[in-house]
């Protein structure tokens, strides 16, 4: 276990014990150390002590060479049990007596001229000189057996160790006994401590134990928890006095949302939020009642509810009013629901002005947007209607002026020619025809007219009782022509039955007419795919269109008259070659543009005509 | 000193006994100086030489001359000399008595009494007649015999450890 991790009373006690260890320790190893030397030495002191007293006692043995005394002295080591050899050395190097007296010589060493004391493997080996009197007479060896030094030594050692373990009970009982005068304190605060915040009570007190710092530091927490109690008291206060304020503040709130949502939801606009990534995140009941599915769209991204609005004004104008730019978009036409909105986009900032969202109100003008558009119909009914009148009023006073010029003329040769009956037959006759003619123009203008003033309602028309109406119609005509009718099985579609019927006779009229001889007309009839309406952009995309053809055999024309055929008393040929009033095709025009349609016509000079119908099939729902 | 260790070389090892019994009393009688204490009235000056006199013919050949070369006893120089007669040796402090006659030896040892000399002989009587040292063979090997009584009466001091190694009378 670390050190840091240990409980108090451990980390003392281990202190402690670790300390006196290392010390104790430390002591013992130096004494040892120092015991190991100072032996050494003093074993070498003892030896030359010996050794010099059994060398001087030794000069005589060696001046007069006497073994037996010399054996005798040597024999005094007996007293020193750790010499185990000695032997008395003549100055020519001869060994003259050795101890014990019965060692061999071999046992001992060649003497050198050095006299000293030195250790040798478990040996301390010594030389002396023998002197008298300043005379060296010759030398005496010594050789100690160092065992005693060692169990001495190893004795040392085990006392010491006997002494650290005796030392370290000690310390241990003694740190036992006194560890609780710092740790009991110290545990004491940390328990209270522990209690207090445990149990959040700050009425506990630690107990004081001791005077020492341990006791300054229990005071000091002591008067802590007192401020620490008083302070939470106050706080407690405070946080009530908080939150009655705040359920005061929540309930202002409360009612001032209510308040702004109640003015909010009663706006008759649609009143709708964005934030930076055009989710929505408000929206009021107006906007809600608007759309389907409007429970689904809090919290949704714009083009996520409704991708075809992408690139839209809606959209375009969203970004830039995201981009801080305050945007009025006068007129928008939904392309969600069918109504048209006059759009603001305002940009909402934050205290740093910076945009976090859109606030969009849309105001509901599509009663405007109707009526203008109706007013706008109405105008341009009238101005068309103007136009044709100036048109018509310049075309008849030249058309009608020419058979009026005729009978004036013709009246005149009549008055002048009284007296010729034939003559005057015969101006009679020219007479009768202009005014036939005049008849007729003015008949037709009547039709024309009346088609411009229609006011009358659609109803579903079958367009085979039309065609075979007609055909009844021309019996005569078409027998004594010989003309052929080929037609297939043709369409119900709305509109006037009578103006209808004008425009399929005035086409099959006009084909008979320019055709010289047994007239083909053929009518075939399709739906309108719709690629083809896109080709047409004055078409409808929304609804059926029929497309009917009438192809005859007759002269036909220059294309390059194609547009103008169509024009009122416009005529390519004069009335010597073809009968006519010129307003014929002018009227069919006016009734296809009446049922909302195309007409136009293909043709090559002798080579046929084909005139191309393109009706709705069902009413029109464009206001 | 080196000189005694050359004496001992093998070569010598093959001359008569006598020659190797004199090398090794010559050394003997020169080792004495080193065991008695004389007197300091046995020397005049400071300077005098410390003698060893021979009285009668000198067993010793070169031996005892080679012993005390250049060896001195405190600020003494050592010294052989041979006498003729026991009146010129009055002045030594070691005299070998070599000779024959005892009557002669008998003489010669009271007329040096009372004098601070030690006097060193081989006759059998020689310290019955007075003398302090007595060389003897015995298990061929040269012993010795001393008079102490005679030696503290003439004042020198013979050290323990030489009694030691020797027949005290």
């Amino acid at each position: 276990m670390k050190l840091k991790s240990l409980p108090i009373q451990r980390k003392l006690m281990s202190i402690i014990l670790l300390t006196c260890a290392v010390v104790l320790f430390f002591m013992c190893t130096v004494y040892i150390i120092l015991e190991n030397e100072f032996y050494k030495e003093s074993f070498k002191a003892n030896m030359a002590t010996l050794g010099a007293v059994i060398a001087s006692n030794s000069s005589a043995a060696l001046a007069f060479d006497n073994p037996e005394d010399a054996r005798d002295v040597l024999g005094a080591l007996d007293a020193e049990p750790n010499i185990i050899l000695a032997a008395l050395y003549r100055m020519d190097g001869t060994i003259l007596a050795t101890y014990p007296a019965d060692t061999k010589a071999s046992a001992f060493p060649t003497l050198t001229e050095r006299n000293l004391y030195w250790y040798e493997g478990k040996f301390l080996h010594g030389i002396e000189p023998v002197m008298q009197r300043n005379e060296q007479l010759g030398k005496l060896y010594l050789q100690s057996d160092l065992q005693a030094m060692y169990a001495q030594l190893r004795r040392f050692a085990i006392i010491g160790m006997g002494l650290i373990a005796v030392a370290l009970l000690i310390a241990y009982v003694l740190s036992h006994l006194l560890q609780g005068s710092i740790a009991d304190p110290i545990l004491n605060l940390e328990q209270t401590a522990r209690s207090i915040s445990e149990k959040g009570d700050y009425s506990v007190r630690a107990v004081k134990i001791s005077n020492d710092e341990l006791g300054a530091l229990t005071d000091a927490f002591n008067q802590m928890l007192s401020q620490i109690q008083v302070q939470n008291e106050e706080i407690l206060s405070f946080n009530q006095k908080l939150e009655q304020k705040v359920i005061e503040r929540t309930s202002e709130l409360q009612h001032q949302k209510e308040f702004v949502e109640t003015i909010i939801n009663s706006s008759v606009d649609l009143v709708a939020v964005f934030d930076t990534d055009m989710k929505y995140i408000m929206m009021n009941k107006k906007t809600m009642e608007s759309y389907e599915n409007n429970d689904t769209l809090l919290g949704k991204k714009l083009l996520e509810v409704f991708p075809q609005l992408e690139n839209s004004d809606m959209h375009i104008n969203l970004q830039k009013a995201l981009q801080g730019e305050h945007v009025y978009l006068p007129r928008y036409r939904s392309k969600v629901i069918p109504r048209w909105f006059e759009n603001y986009f305002i940009p909402l900032r934050d205290v740093d002005n910076n945009v976090y969202g859109v606030m969009t109100i849309g105001h509901d003008i599509t009663s405007i947007v109707e009526s203008a558009e109706k007013i706008e119909k109405v105008n341009a009914e009238l101005l068309k209607s103007n136009r044709d009148l100036e048109q018509f009023a310049y075309v008849a006073s030249h058309d009608l002026q020419e058979p009026l010029r005729k009978i004036q003329t013709f009246a005149q040769m009549l008055s002048d020619h009284t007296g010729d009956p034939e003559q005057a037959k015969i101006y009679q006759e020219k007479i009768n025809q202009s005014s036939g003619r005049m008849k007729q123009l003015i008949q037709d203008m009547l039709n024309f007219s009346r088609i411009s003033n229609s006011e009358e309602a659609f109803v579903p028309t079958d367009l085979n009782d039309v065609l075979e109406n007609l055909i009844i119609d021309f019996e005569l005509l078409l027998r004594e022509k010989d003309a052929v009718i080929n037609y297939p099985n043709l369409p119900v579609i709305p509109g006037i039955p009578l103006q209808l019927s004008q425009l399929f006779s005035n086409i099959i009229n006009n084909s008979l007419k320019y055709t010289e001889k047994k007239p083909v007309i053929t009518i075939t009839c399709d739906t309108l795919t719709a690629e083809d309406v896109n080709t047409y952009h004055k078409l409808d995309k929304n609804i059926p269109y029929y497309k009917i053809q009438f192809q005859d055999n007759g002269i036909g024309f220059e294309p390059q008259y194609s547009e103008q055929i169509f024009a009122i008393f416009q005529r390519l040929h004069g009335k010597q070659s073809y009968s006519g009033t010129g307003i014929g095709l002018a009227l069919c025009k006016k009734i296809v543009e009446n049922h909302h349609g195309i007409i136009y016509a293909e043709g090559r000079l002798n080579e046929g005509a084909t005139f191309t119908i393109i009706m709705p099939g069902a009413e029109s729902k464009v206001i | 000193m080196g000189i005694i260790f050359l004496l001992y070389s093998s070569s010598l090892k093959a001359q008569t006994f006598s020659a190797s019994e004199y090398q090794i009393k010559a050394v003997f009688i020169y080792n004495f100086s080193h065991f008695v204490e004389w007197p300091a009235s046995s020397f005049e000056k400071s300077y005098s030489p410390f003698v060893i006199g021979i009285l009668g013919n000198n067993p010793f050949g070169p031996y005892l001359q080679e012993a005390i070369r250049n060896e001195r006893i405190g600020s003494h120089i050592m010294e052989v000399r041979q006498f003729n007669n026991v009146r010129e040796a009055n002045n030594c402090h070691i005299l070998y008595i070599n000779l024959q006659d005892p009557e002669e030896i008998k003489q010669t040892l009271l007329a040096v009494s009372g004098r601070p000399i030690l006097t060193v002989g081989d006759s059998p009587n020689f310290l019955r007649f007075g003398g302090l040292v007595r060389f003897f063979t015995e298990e061929s090997k040269i012993r010795l015999e001393i008079n102490n009584t005679v030696a503290k009466s003439r004042k020198l001091q013979i050290s323990s450890k030489l009694l030691r190694v020797a027949t005290v009378q």
